[in-house]
């Protein structure tokens, strides 16, 4: 017990507070490793000056400036972002997203012109994610005033977005509404060979009469 | 598919081991304790992605260690291949195959099937449930690659409807029963198939089980099989019957994951009323039954590894399990002395403290 907490402080005061703070803060980012933070941490403090500011200024700039759009709830530098803003767009179609990183996936396809209902998460208990913490109520409260005919649940294809798409699903068909899901299957442009089997199988199931 | 050699560093007590196998039998002797198991496991992981000691990915990597390395060499349609696995105590474990890395670690299942005897086998007779829930995965998943990745899908699917359970503090609402009736449907859909894969795989076995154990004891014995679901009708309203229950227990109480294999023999329960004896032989059954149905079904023979069983078995038996085994490659560990007779072996190792060395006496002729 003892030689545990030795080497625990050893550990914590190897550097100096301020430049294992700025590890620290750099280790909670997603994907970041403390071996990632350190390297990280070390090439800051080795930039000029005005440049390691620049990049502090960029965060608080972000911070500050941006928000959800208050329609959809994608990420957005003004109240409604522009995607909801373009009067171009059809009304009546709506994608809905787990985050806003899928819009962006969403918008390079070029395909889809309606407008984007951003969820900001998955059911996930064990994460502690239940629908009050999903951005479901603000969705349902869409559906009239916007007249939506069509609802495209584009939750990812894992066991957490499938059972989101299938509790929307629940909410939305008795309203109403068309209530699509986005297909699975194979890539375009790919070999049959390289498709890993779970999702040759679910192409197969899914598989659709030639016109 | 044949073994050539395997090398593992930092895993358990072997710090670097090397060697390399027969095409029929290899024998790698030594004192308890000393490693031999370890070999087996280390084998046995590449083939399955896991221990068949049941144990975690952090017990198998040396304490000195982060990191385990188990790399072998196969030979597939005579041509050779590597396997590099790479046990990580942090992050992912990765997977190389002729040195390039695989996107997914389950993606090499199936590529090296094998067939593990072990002294703890007894435990899937006299064991709980789970055991031989495990026996029946196991033997699926070396039959269809969907089956790893259904177990997969039906723990995660478990875990996240516990979670709900325990949220909802033994309270329903509307939340809660909403949430449930998603989480329910997502089981229905996994937990149905895979208890129909079980079933059917037990339809296959069963006689096969039989047809070995007489062969075994040399007499007539009646052995059935019978996979015993732990909800009659449809799930999903067994579901909706039990949910009261389970949210005042905060668990789910039926499902594949509750389900038996119930082993009868001569119409009695084996687990309760067999001997000691018989339970080791229906064990052995199973295990020879799983590697000929494996067989015929993938028309290529897992590889038989062999640990210390002898030990545990009297005279009779070890001949007769001898005149069973299929002739294919094997590689059987044994403690000092205990081989039995006409135990032709071209290789023979002997392991003490993690390292192993050719064994010239040790070699029969």
């Amino acid at each position: 017990m003892a030689s545990a907490d030795c080497s625990a402080e050893r550990k914590r005061y190897v550097y100096e507070a301020p430049v294992q703070d700025l590890i620290d803060e750099l280790g909670k980012m997603p994907g970041i490793g403390p071996k990632s933070a350190q390297r990280i941490a070390f090439h800051l403090l080795k930039l000029p000056a005005q440049d390691a500011l620049k990049l502090s200024h960029a965060i608080a700039r972000a911070k500050e400036l941006v928000r959800f759009c208050s329609r959809c709830f994608n990420v957005s530098a003004h109240d409604v972002c522009h995607l909801c803003a373009d009067s171009r767009r059809d009304d009546g179609v709506l994608c809905v997203v787990e985050e806003p990183r899928d819009v962006v996936a969403i918008e390079k396809t070029q395909e889809f012109r309606g407008r984007y209902h951003v969820l900001q998460g998955c059911l996930n208990p064990i994460e502690g994610i239940g629908p009050e913490q999903l951005r479901v109520s603000e969705l349902l409260a869409r559906l009239e005033p916007e007249n939506v005919t069509e609802v495209i649940l584009s939750t990812n294809p894992n066991i957490e977005g499938e059972a989101t798409a299938m509790y929307l699903g629940r909410l939305l068909r008795p309203l109403g509404i068309t209530v699509t899901r986005i297909a699975s299957g194979l890539p375009v442009g790919g070999d049959l060979e390289y498709a890993d089997e779970l999702t040759l199988g679910r192409a197969l199931e899914h598989r659709r009469a030639l016109d | 598919m044949v073994l050539r050699s395997i090398s593992i560093e930092d895993f358990r007590n072997h710090a670097s081991t090397a060697l390399e196998f027969d095409r029929g039998l290899t024998v790698v002797s030594g004192d308890n304790g000393e490693g031999k198991t370890n070999l087996l496991e280390a084998i046995g992981w590449v083939a399955t992605l896991a221990s068949f000691r049941g144990a975690t990915t952090d017990t198998m990597i040396n304490v000195a260690s982060d990191s385990a390395v188990i790399r072998v060499m196969i030979e597939v349609g005579g041509r050779e291949q590597t396997i590099e696995a790479q046990l990580n105590r942090r992050g992912r474990n990765r997977i190389l195959v002729n040195k390039q890395p695989l996107r997914k670690t389950r993606d090499l299942l199936g590529t090296i099937r094998v067939t593990v005897f072990s002294p703890d086998d007894l435990s899937l007779v006299k064991g709980g449930p789970g055991e031989r829930r495990r026996f029946l995965d196991e033997t699926l998943s070396s039959l269809h690659l969907r089956h790893h990745a259904d177990r997969a899908d039906l723990d995660r699917v478990l875990r996240q409807r516990n979670t709900v359970l325990k949220q909802a503090a033994g309270r329903r609402g509307g939340d809660i029963d909403a949430t449930l009736d998603v989480w329910d449907t997502k089981m229905v859909q996994v937990a149905e198939r895979i208890a129909t894969d079980r079933e059917h795989l037990v339809e296959c076995l069963s006689p096969v089980v039989e047809e070995v154990y007489r062969s075994l004891v040399e007499d007539s014995t009646r052995v059935q099989m019978n996979y015993r679901r732990s909800w009659t009708g449809e799930l999903t309203a067994v579901l909706a019957e039990v949910r009261d229950e389970d949210i005042k227990r905060r668990v789910t109480t039926v499902g594949p994951h509750r389900d038996d294999l119930e082993i009868v023999l001569n119409g009695f329960a084996s687990r309760t009323h067999a001997s000691q004896g018989e339970q080791r032989t229906i064990a052995l059954a199973l295990r020879l039954a799983s590697q000929r149905v494996i067989t015929t079904t993938i028309g290529d023979e897992p590889i038989v590894l062999l640990d210390d069983v002898f030990s545990e078995l009297d005279e009779q038996r070890t001949r007769a399990l001898m005149d069973q085994l299929p002739a294919v490659q094997t590689i059987l560990t044994t403690a000092t002395g205990s081989i039995p007779e006409g135990v032709l072996s071209s290789l023979h190792y002997r392991v003490s403290n993690g390292l192993v060395e050719p064994d010239e006496a040790g070699r029969s002729a």
